[in-house]
C-alpha cells in the first residue's frame, strides 16, 4: 500500500510548506520518514515519474512535483517523462 | 417553497484567474465568464447548489466518498494555491443541505456528509469570476469523477433529479441556481498531456459531441455514451462531465440560452434560465 504514501507525499508538497522547502533542499532526507519500497524511493529521487505512474501513483498529484520543482523535475522534464506512458490504458 | 430558477455549466481551470488578470477583460475566457455571470445575476439567486469534483484536496485516499455534501455555515478555499485567487470565506446553508441529504438518502442516494472542510479551485474558480463578493450561499455536492471506478452517468443524473426534488420541497421561498462544473475532455499532468504542457485534450471529438448533446437536450443519449471507458478515454479528469450530468435534471426539457464551447480546453460554458 505504499503507493498511498507516494500519493500522500506528493500532496504534502502542496500542503506543508516546511516539507516543500525540505524536499527542495535535501530530497533523500525529506522522504526518509516515508515507508516506501526501494523502487518507489529510487524512482522518486530520480524524478522517474513514468515508473511511479506505472506503479499506480496518481498523475494529478504527481503534478505537484514539477509545479514546485522538486526531485529535479520541472514542466519540460516531467512532461517528457510522463508522456512515455501515453500508450498505457487510460486511468 | 423554494424554486430552481436557472442552471449553469462552467469550467474551473485553475490558471484562468491569473490568465484573466494578465490578459484583461476582453480576453476570451473573461468574456465567457462574463456571459454566464450575467445570466446568474439575472437569476437573482438566494442560493447556489454546485455539483463539483474535488481534486483530492477536500477528500483524499484515506477517505474518498463517491458522493458527498457539505453541511456547514461557511467554508474556505481555495486550498491548492491557484495563482491570483485570494482565500475566500464562502457562506452556505446547512439547513438546506441537511434537508437535501435527508431527502437524497430517503430516495436511495447515500450522500456522505462533511461539516468542516475546505475546497479547492474546482469550487472557487467559478465563484471567483461569478460571485466575487461571496454574498450568495453555496452548497457543494461532491461527485468523485477523477478516481475510477467512476459512478455511472445514469446514477449521477438520478442523483441530480433527487437533489432537484429535494430543493423544490424546501419550505422557504428561495431562488436557487444549480451549477455543474468541469471539463468534457481533459488530461491534467497525465501521459496524454500535450508536448511541453501541463494538460491536453485527448478526445476533442467527444467534447464536441457532449456539447451538442447537452445543447440538444439529448440526455438519454449523453448518459448512454458517457460510459466509464469513454470518460477515461477523454482524459484523467474526463469524469468531470458527471457534474454537468447531475445538473441537467434541474433543467428538464428546457433549451439552453447558450452552450459556448472552448475547445482548446475541452470544455464549455452553458446557461439555462426560465424564471
Amino acid at each position: 500500500m505504499s503507493v498511498y504514501a507516494v500519493n500522500h507525499l506528493c500532496r504534502e508538497v502542496l500542503r506543508d510548506h516546511a516539507f516543500r522547502a525540505a524536499i527542495k533542499s535535501d530530497p533523500a532526507a525529506a522522504i526518509a520518514k516515508y515507508d516506501l519500497t526501494d523502487e518507489e524511493r529510487t524512482a522518486l529521487l530520480a524524478g522517474d515519474v513514468a515508473t511511479l505512474y506505472r506503479l499506480g501513483v496518481n498523475a494529478f498529484l504527481m503534478g505537484y512535483l514539477p509545479r514546485f520543482e522538486v526531485c529535479g523535475l520541472n514542466l519540460p522534464t516531467y512532461n517528457e517523462r510522463i508522456r512515455t506512458c501515453a500508450g498505457d490504458m487510460p486511468r | 417553497m423554494a424554486q430552481i430558477v436557472g442552471a449553469l455549466g462552467v469550467p474551473h481551470t485553475p490558471f484562468y484567474p491569473f490568465l484573466v488578470e494578465r490578459e484583461g477583460p476582453q480576453c476570451e475566457t473573461a468574456q465567457l465568464f462574463a456571459a454566464v455571470t450575467a445570466e446568474l445575476e439575472a437569476m437573482r439567486p438566494d442560493l447556489i447548489v454546485m455539483f463539483d469534483t474535488d481534486h483530492l484536496n477536500t477528500f483524499f485516499f484515506d477517505n474518498l466518498p463517491v458522493f458527498a455534501i457539505g453541511v456547514t455555515d461557511a467554508f474556505k478555499g481555495p486550498n491548492d494555491e491557484p495563482r491570483s485567487v485570494p482565500i475566500y470565506t464562502i457562506p452556505s446553508r446547512p439547513d438546506v443541505a441537511r434537508h437535501v441529504r435527508a431527502a437524497a438518502i430517503a430516495a436511495g442516494f447515500d450522500l456522505a456528509m462533511t461539516q468542516q472542510f475546505t475546497v479547492d479551485h474546482s469550487v472557487v474558480v467559478p465563484l471567483h469570476f461569478m460571485t466575487p463578493k461571496m454574498n450568495v450561499p453555496v452548497i457543494p455536492i461532491f461527485v468523485a469523477g477523477h478516481v475510477p471506478p467512476l459512478p455511472s452517468a445514469r446514477r449521477c443524473f438520478e442523483l441530480g433529479a433527487a437533489v432537484k426534488r429535494a430543493l423544490e420541497s424546501f419550505p422557504e421561498n428561495l431562488r436557487i441556481a444549480v451549477i455543474g462544473t468541469g471539463s468534457f475532455s481533459l488530461e491534467v499532468w497525465g501521459p496524454r498531456s500535450a508536448p511541453g504542457k501541463t494538460d491536453g485534450v485527448p478526445d476533442p471529438e467527444w467534447a464536441k459531441r457532449a456539447c451538442a448533446l447537452v445543447g440538444d437536450g439529448a440526455y438519454d443519449t449523453l448518459i448512454a455514451e458517457a460510459s466509464e471507458a469513454q470518460m477515461l478515454k477523454a482524459g484523467n479528469v474526463g469524469g468531470e462531465i458527471l457534474n454537468w450530468i447531475a445538473m441537467l435534471p434541474s433543467v428538464g426539457v428546457r433549451k439552453p440560452k447558450f452552450v459556448k464551447p472552448q475547445m482548446d480546453q475541452g470544455h464549455a460554458y452553458a446557461a439555462w434560465s426560465w424564471s
